[in-house]
């Protein structure tokens, strides 16, 4: 009985210590310790992080910062766990800032170091403020193809219309060609085609479509939405993707497609640092086509990290932030094996040091050049983004397309998940 | 030699015992239940300080949810076939398995395996099999059975009949060991009896083994139910509730509403409406299989 209380304090104070120490961030004389929401894939490694940290620290005396790692690559669903848990870090990299701004999360930028150092400032502002420094962007989707497969059907140039992109792929389908890898094993990789050809020919048309939805003044069951996943559909019922294509990972699909198992693909431009190094000009992209020809770019502008409202040192964690954010070296990685385009003022690809393949500068120039730039639709991380939720209401919605032609019935329900999450 | 020592009643030891299993119990099922009961009549949101209270709201909302009612449809069927197919299998193995030798000893430890290994490596070994271009299609194509892979995953009555198929294996070790121990409580000396008066093999099974097995049956039958009704892990790793929602057990989308969509609310209501579907099928079933019991 003499041993009770004291274990029971011991017991107290461990699990107190516990519960503090995960969400450590303090300031004092010797400095801050911030805690960094990051993750890994095979090109942003733990060695990219830990080196870009070390970096971006000696730039900002008197700051530590503990890498926290998302245990996969969805750090909107860790950073929820963290803040569920008490836990929400002080930096959190590439998150959806829409998603935590609206419960107050985060703390803005200053928007005159934004205009000074980005080439779009506003690229991801959510309600006119900048939550994560628009540091880089993408085009969602892009369609990819091998110019030999091509070649072997006789075509000679890329379609530029809808009606020329239908015929090319009756071409290769005529030729033994399967036209259109699709990896719709993986949800957000079956939903590409549907990405493509909604930012084409809905928001191509009116590129406040998803503000108008968030109103109430368009729906997913409009004609002119209905005329665009009809295309899918087509697309589907006339065998231009293989039978078994929601059998195949999204890992298999990038295999299928280099090792020329399928003429086209239509996946993000982070596929660029996929393409293989030693026949990458069998490579080439162009954008979904539309009706009329006309050129429609889904763009997301994606970004660094967002800083926490709650830190404890708002101003060594915007410092540290701001260097990581401004050093030309850790675009690197992200350049060669996230196919992103960088998006930092007064640069060009010649200051990041990167070695890149024919079909990224191709790419790259649908960026720089002055054309129409729609946000890429269910990725965009500014005003323009899906409520929470609907985008596995998507997902769903691309994969059922896929084999049922009730169109209706899934555009139905995606305005009552729209509906739900927005209520 | 041993000596039992009979606990004496109203042994403080005894009541020590029980007092920390009670506090467990309450502290790990009975206050999470009241919480998320509570939980249900708000809408609570994790990115949000404040919840606000709003009635049954929760409750309306759920009979207009048509992803509800399809993933409550495919786990309710998931659950009747599953239960009727793993304690079938079930029975069939514990028969072939009532034997002393040692190689059967070893061929229960083998049948038993299943489910001695998580979810979540289940999913993932059968996933590797079920693959498009996988080992079972690699297989068949081989053998001249199909002439082109067939995508167990990639189409939705295909994936609901492979989860269907993983979960029976995953769930069978469990029903043999629980059908075998209650075959071995059989008494011999009826079977005897049986052979004397006459009784066949199929006339056996039917007048003393099946009626025999009732308690081991009415064990198997509800858990198997419960298990499958709560299922998660399985198809997290298999399919991830597809494609297109066909294979979302109730168990997952509450998981989504929860933890993509931040509806904790919303996802506390479907959960006390998973408890009482389970606590009333749980109920209902084994109050049939007992009067089956009773009427021996």
């Amino acid at each position: 009985m003499r041993h009770k209380r004291p274990t029971v304090v011991c017991l107290a104070a461990a699990l107190a210590l516990t519960g503090c120490s995960a969400a450590s961030t303090g300031s004092g004389k010797s400095g801050s310790t911030l805690t960094y929401l990051t993750f890994e894939t095979p090109s942003l490694t733990a060695t990219f992080w830990n080196t870009s940290i070390a970096g971006a620290e000696k730039k900002v005396p008197g700051v530590t910062v503990k890498k926290i790692v998302a245990p996969t690559t969805d750090r909107d669903a860790y950073a929820k766990q963290l803040q569920a848990s008490g836990q929400f870090p002080d930096l959190l990299q590439s998150i959806t800032p829409s998603t935590f701004a609206t419960a107050g999360l985060l703390k803005p930028y200053d928007q005159k170091w934004v205009d000074a150092n980005f080439l779009l400032p506003k690229g991801n502002a959510y309600k006119g403020k900048v939550y994560v420094p628009p540091t880089n962007s993408q085009i969602i989707p892009e369609v990819f193809y091998n110019k030999k497969l091509f070649a072997k059907a006789h075509i000679t140039a890329p379609p530029k219309t809808w009606s020329e992109f239908m015929a090319v792929c009756a071409k290769l389908k005529a030729a033994g060609v399967t036209p259109v890898e699709l990896g719709g094993g993986d949800p957000f990789s079956a939903s590409m085609p549907l990405v493509g050809i909604l930012s084409a020919d809905v928001l191509g048309k009116n590129p406040d479509w998803l503000k108008e939805r968030y109103a109430g003044k368009v729906k997913f069951t409009d004609a002119n939405v209905k005329a665009a996943v009809g295309k899918y559909r087509t697309m589907a019922e006339k065998g231009y993707f293989e039978d078994g294509a929601l059998g195949v990972k999204y890992a298999d699909s990038i295999a299928n497609f280099t090792s020329g198992k399928a003429a086209m693909y239509m996946m993000g431009s982070w596929f660029l640092g996929s393409v293989p190094k030693d026949h990458a000009d069998d490579f080439g992209a162009f954008l979904t086509p539309t009706e009329d020809g006309s050129l429609v770019v889904p763009f997301s502008v994606g970004g660094s990290m967002a800083i926490s409202a709650k830190t404890k040192d708002p101003a060594k964690a915007t410092a540290f932030a701001q260097a990581w954010s401004l050093d030309p070296a850790n675009y690197k990685a992200l350049i060669e094996g996230d196919g992103a385009f960088p998006m930092l003022k007064g640069k060009t690809l010649d200051d990041y040091g990167v070695n890149v393949t024919k079909v990224f500068e191709d790419s790259y120039s649908y960026v720089t050049r002055q054309n129409t730039k729609v946000s890429s639709f269910g990725w965009a991380t500014n005003d323009d983004s899906m409520p929470s939720g609907l985008n596995n209401a998507f997902y769903s919605a691309s994969q059922a397309l896929f084999s049922s032609d009730d169109v209706d019935g899934q555009l139905a329900k995606l305005d009552s998940a729209w509906d739900s999450a927005t209520k | 030699m041993t000596t039992r020592v009979r606990p004496r009643r109203g042994d403080p030891a005894l009541g020590s015992i029980a007092l920390v299993a009670l506090g467990l119990y309450v502290l790990f099922i009975v206050v999470p239940v009241i919480m998320s009961a509570w939980k249900s009549l708000t809408n609570e949101n994790p990115l949000l300080a404040r919840a606000d209270f709003v009635g049954f709201s929760n409750y309306t909302e759920m009979a207009h949810d048509s992803t509800l009612a399809g993933s409550l449809g495919f786990t309710l069927l998931l659950a009747g076939s599953v239960t009727i197919a793993t304690n079938a299998v079930g029975i069939g193995f514990a028969m072939l398995l009532n034997k002393t030798s040692l190689s059967f000893r070893m061929m229960r430890t083998v049948a038993f395996l299943p489910q001695v290994l998580s979810g979540v490596i289940v999913g993932y070994v059968w996933r590797y099999i079920l693959a498009r271009d996988g080992i079972l299609d690699n297989v068949l194509v081989s053998l001249g059975v199909i002439d082109r892979p067939i995508t167990w995953l990639g189409s939705p009555h295909l994936a609901v009949l492979s989860v269907g198929l993983v979960a029976t294996w995953g769930l069978t070790g469990f029903t043999t060991v629980v059908h075998l121990a209650a075959l071995q409580s059989i008494p011999v000396e009826l079977y005897q009896a049986a052979m004397v008066d006459g009784a066949g093999r199929w006339q056996r099974f039917r007048r003393i083994t099946f009626p025999m097995l009732a308690p081991g049956t009415t064990i198997s039958v509800t858990i198997s139910l419960i298990t499958m009704l709560k299922l998660y892990d399985i198809i997290a790793v298999l399919t991830a509730g597809g494609p297109a929602n066909s294979t979302q057990s109730t168990a997952l989308y509450i998981i989504q509403l929860a933890f993509t969509d931040d509806r904790y609310g919303y996802a506390s209501a479907v959960a006390m409406l998973l408890l009482v579907v389970s606590i009333a099928i749980a109920l209902s079933v084994t109050a049939l299989l007992r009067r089956r019991e009773v009427d021996l």
